[in-house]
C-alpha cells in the first residue's frame, strides 16, 4: 500500500479528492489491520462508538436499513481474511489512480466511498474526483461520525460507500452527474453487496446541500439529524416506489450474507447462484449435525476411565497451548505413587507439546517402546487422559487396559464391541430405537 | 515450551468446559464398562443433548438459534420429567414456538414489505434451512442466513472439540 504513495505524489493533476482517496486507503490499511481483531470486541467498540456519538445514528441503527446497522452487520459478518487479501489486491490496483492527499481531511466514509468508487474499475478517476469534490462539501457534521464509521467499518461497507459516493457525485457535480450516474449504475450493477446502506450519513449531507434536483439518484440515507427516518432514492432508470427500493436493500443484504456463508462453507466457491448455494449450505449443516450425532454416539460407546480430571486436562489440551502446570502436577502425583514410571517422561513431553494429535502419536510410540512392561504400558496409555489425577490400583486397570491395548492400539482407538452397535446404528440412522431394543 | 495464551472466554473454551463437565456427570451416573446397546443409546441421547445444551449456553441468548435450542432442550427435559402428562408436552411446545416468535419479532427491526419477489426462487431451500437451524421457523430469509452462519460456526467448533475428546477417550 505504501508503495503507491510516491506514485500518488507524482501525479500532477491530483485533486483534493484524489488525495482524500489516498488517505482513505491509508485508513483502509489500518482498518484491515484492525480487522484482524476479534469480531466481538470490534462490535462492542463499534456499538460503543456509535452510541456515544449520535443519537440519530442509533435511530438509524434500530431500523434495519440504516447504514450503521448494515455497517455493524458487515463488521459482524465479514471477518474473513480471504476477503481481505482480495481487497488488498484491489487496493493496489486502485492505488495508481489515487492521489495522495492531506490526511487531515478526515472524512472517513467519504474516503471510503471514494475508494470504493475507484475500486470498481468501471468508474474512471474523474468520477472519483467528482465524488471527492462533492465529498469535500459533505463534511462538517458528519466528519466525526463518518470517521468513526470509516475506521470501524469493514470492507463490506466500502461497497456500500461506493454507492454513496457515486450518488454523492451525482448530486454535486451536475455536469458530471449524469456521467457519474452512468458509471455508478454500471458499478452498482456489478456490485452485489449492500451498497445503499452506507450512503446514509454522507448522503444526508449531500441531500441537504445539493438539494434534491435529481430524484432519480438512489441513495439510502439514514438522517443523522432526524432519527428514525430513512430516505431512499431510486436509482436512475429503475422503479422509484418504496417497495422496490426496500426490496433492493433486502436483496443486497441477503446477497452479502450469502457471500459470507460462501466463505464459511467449504467448497462453495465454484457455485454461483443462490439456489445452489443454499443447497450446499443445507448439506453442510446437515453433515455437521450428523457429525455431532456420530461423535456423541462414539463418546457414549467409548469407555472412559474413571476419575478423569477432565476439566484440567482439556482446558489445556484441547487447545494448542498446554499449560506449564500440567506436567508438573502430574509429575508430582505420579512420581509419588509410581516411581518406576518409564513412560512418564515421554508422556509428559507429549502432553506438553502442542496439539492432541502429536500427543497421541508420541504416546503411541512411547507405549510401543515399553511394551515389555505390561503394567506400565496400560497405565501409560491412560496417562494422557487420566494422568494427573489419583492413581488407580494397577490391578483393576490391567484387565481393562490390556483389553484396550490388545484391541485398540490403532490411532482410531475405537473398541470393536462398541463399534458394532455403533456402525449398525449408523447405517440406519433414522431407526435408533427399534434397532437397539 | 511456551504456552500460548488461550482466549479463556472464546466460544471454544466455553463450550469445552461446559461439555466436559456435563460429560463427566453423565459418565458418573452409570458404570460404563458393561453397557448394553440400549444403555449406550440412552447415554448417546444424553450426551448429544449435553453437547447441544453446552453449545447453546456458550452462546447464551445472543442468538435466536441458541435461544430456540435451549427452549427445546428445556421443554424436552420437562417432558421427560413429567412423562405421563400429555398436556405438559403440548403446552411446552406451543409456548416454545410462541416464545421464539416473540423473541424474533422483538429483535426484528424492519419487516420487509414484500417478500415474494426476493424469495420466489428460494422458498423451498429456505424452508429446508429453517428446519435445520433451530428456531428458524419464525425468521425471514435475511436473519435466517445470519443465524445459519453463526450456527455453522458453532457447529464446526462443536465437532472439533468432540473429535478431540473422542480421541482422548479412546487412547
Amino acid at each position: 500500500m505504501n508503495t503507491a504513495s510516491p506514485k500518488m505524489l507524482q501525479c500532477s493533476d491530483m485533486t483534493v479528492l484524489e488525495r482524500q482517496n489516498a488517505c482513505l486507503k491509508w485508513q483502509q490499511e489500518q482498518l484491515q489491520q484492525q480487522q484482524q481483531q476479534e469480531q466481538q470486541s470490534y462490535f462492542s467498540e463499534l456499538s460503543g462508538v456509535f452510541s456515544s456519538q449520535v443519537q440519530g445514528f442509533q435511530g438509524g441503527l434500530v431500523s434495519g436499513d440504516s447504514v450503521l446497522g448494515d455497517m455493524v452487520m458487515t463488521r459482524q459478518v465479514k471477518p474473513d481474511p480471504g476477503l481481505e487479501t482480495a481487497w488488498h489486491e484491489m487496493e493496489k490496483v486502485d492505488m495508481a489512480a489515487m492521489g495522495f492527499g492531506p490526511c487531515g481531511y478526515s472524512n472517513g466514509p467519504d474516503f471510503d466511498m471514494n475508494y470504493a468508487i475507484s475500486r470498481t474499475s468501471s468508474c474512471p478517476t474523474f468520477v472519483a474526483a467528482a465524488v471527492a469534490a462533492q465529498a469535500v462539501e459533505v463534511k462538517g457534521k458528519e466528519s466525526i461520525v463518518s470517521e468513526k464509521m470509516g475506521s470501524t467499518v469493514g470492507r463490506g461497507s466500502f461497497k456500500k460507500r461506493k454507492v454513496d459516493t457515486l450518488q454523492n457525485s451525482k448530486v454535486v457535480a451536475e455536469d458530471d452527474s449524469k456521467r457519474i450516474k452512468a458509471c455508478a449504475e454500471e458499478g452498482e450493477s456489478k456490485i452485489t453487496g449492500p451498497n445503499t446502506n452506507k450512503s446514509s450519513s454522507s448522503n444526508n449531507k449531500n441531500k441537504k446541500e445539493t438539494s434534491t434536483g435529481t430524484s432519480k439518484e438512489n441513495s439510502k440515507v439514514s438522517d443523522v439529524q432526524k432519527p428514525d427516518y430513512i430516505h431512499v432514492r431510486a436509482r436512475r432508470g429503475q422503479a422509484t416506489d418504496s417497495h422496490s427500493l426496500a426490496e433492493r436493500v433486502r436483496r443486497e443484504k441477503i446477497s452479502e450474507r450469502m457471500k459470507y456463508l460462501q466463505d464459511l462453507v467449504p467448497g462453495c466457491n465454484k457455485i454461483t447462484g443462490k439456489a445452489g448455494m443454499l443447497d450446499e449450505i443445507i448439506n453442510y449443516v446437515q453433515s455437521l449435525q450428523r457429525q455431532v450425532e456420530f461423535l456423541s454416539m462414539k463418546l457414549a460407546a467409548v469407555n472412559p476411565r474413571p476419575d478423569f480430571n477432565i476439566d484440567n486436562l482439556f482446558a489445556k489440551d484441547v487447545f494448542p497451548s498446554c499449560a506449564t502446570n500440567f506436567p508438573a502436577v502430574g509429575m508430582s502425583s505420579e512420581m509419588a505413587n509410581n516411581p518406576p514410571y518409564v513412560q512418564f517422561n515421554p508422556v509428559e513431553q507429549v502432553v506438553s507439546s502442542c496439539g492432541l494429535e502429536m500427543g497421541i502419536n508420541s504416546l503411541d510410540m512411547a507405549l510401543r517402546r515399553t511394551i515389555s512392561a505390561p503394567v506400565s504400558i496400560p497405565y501409560a496409555s491412560f496417562l494422557d487422559s487420566s494422568c494427573f489425577t489419583q492413581i488407580q490400583p494397577s490391578a483393576t486397570w490391567d484387565v481393562e487396559l490390556q483389553n484396550l491395548y490388545n484391541v485398540a492400539f490403532d490411532q482410531e482407538g475405537s473398541m470393536p464391541f462398541p463399534s458394532q452397535p455403533f456402525t449398525g446404528t449408523l447405517l440406519e440412522k433414522q431407526n435408533w430405537g427399534p434397532e437397539l431394543i | 515450551m511456551n504456552p500460548q495464551h488461550l482466549n479463556a472466554s472464546s466460544l471454544k473454551s466455553r463450550f469445552t468446559r461446559r461439555f466436559l463437565r456435563a460429560l463427566t456427570k453423565i459418565n458418573a451416573q452409570k458404570p460404563i464398562s458393561s453397557s448394553s446397546p440400549r444403555e449406550i443409546f440412552q447415554r448417546y441421547g444424553r450426551i448429544k443433548a449435553a453437547a447441544d445444551k453446552s453449545m447453546a449456553n456458550s452462546v447464551r441468548s445472543r442468538r435466536t438459534w441458541s435461544r430456540a435450542m435451549l427452549w427445546k432442550l428445556r421443554s424436552r427435559s420437562y417432558r421427560q420429567a413429567s412423562s405421563g402428562r400429555r398436556s405438559a408436552v403440548k403446552t411446552s411446545t406451543t409456548t416454545s414456538h410462541q416464545a421464539i416468535r416473540k423473541k424474533t419479532n422483538h429483535e426484528k427491526e424492519n419487516k420487509p414489505t414484500k417478500t415474494g419477489e426476493d424469495q420466489v426462487g428460494f422458498v423451498v431451500q429456505a424452508d429446508e434451512l429453517r428446519e435445520l437451524v433451530p428456531g428458524g421457523e419464525a425468521m425471514d430469509l435475511c436473519n435466517l442466513l445470519d443465524e445459519t452462519a453463526h450456527y455453522i460456526k458453532c457447529l464446526t467448533t462443536q465437532v472439533q472439540v468432540m473429535k478431540k475428546i473422542v480421541d482422548f477417550y479412546s487412547l
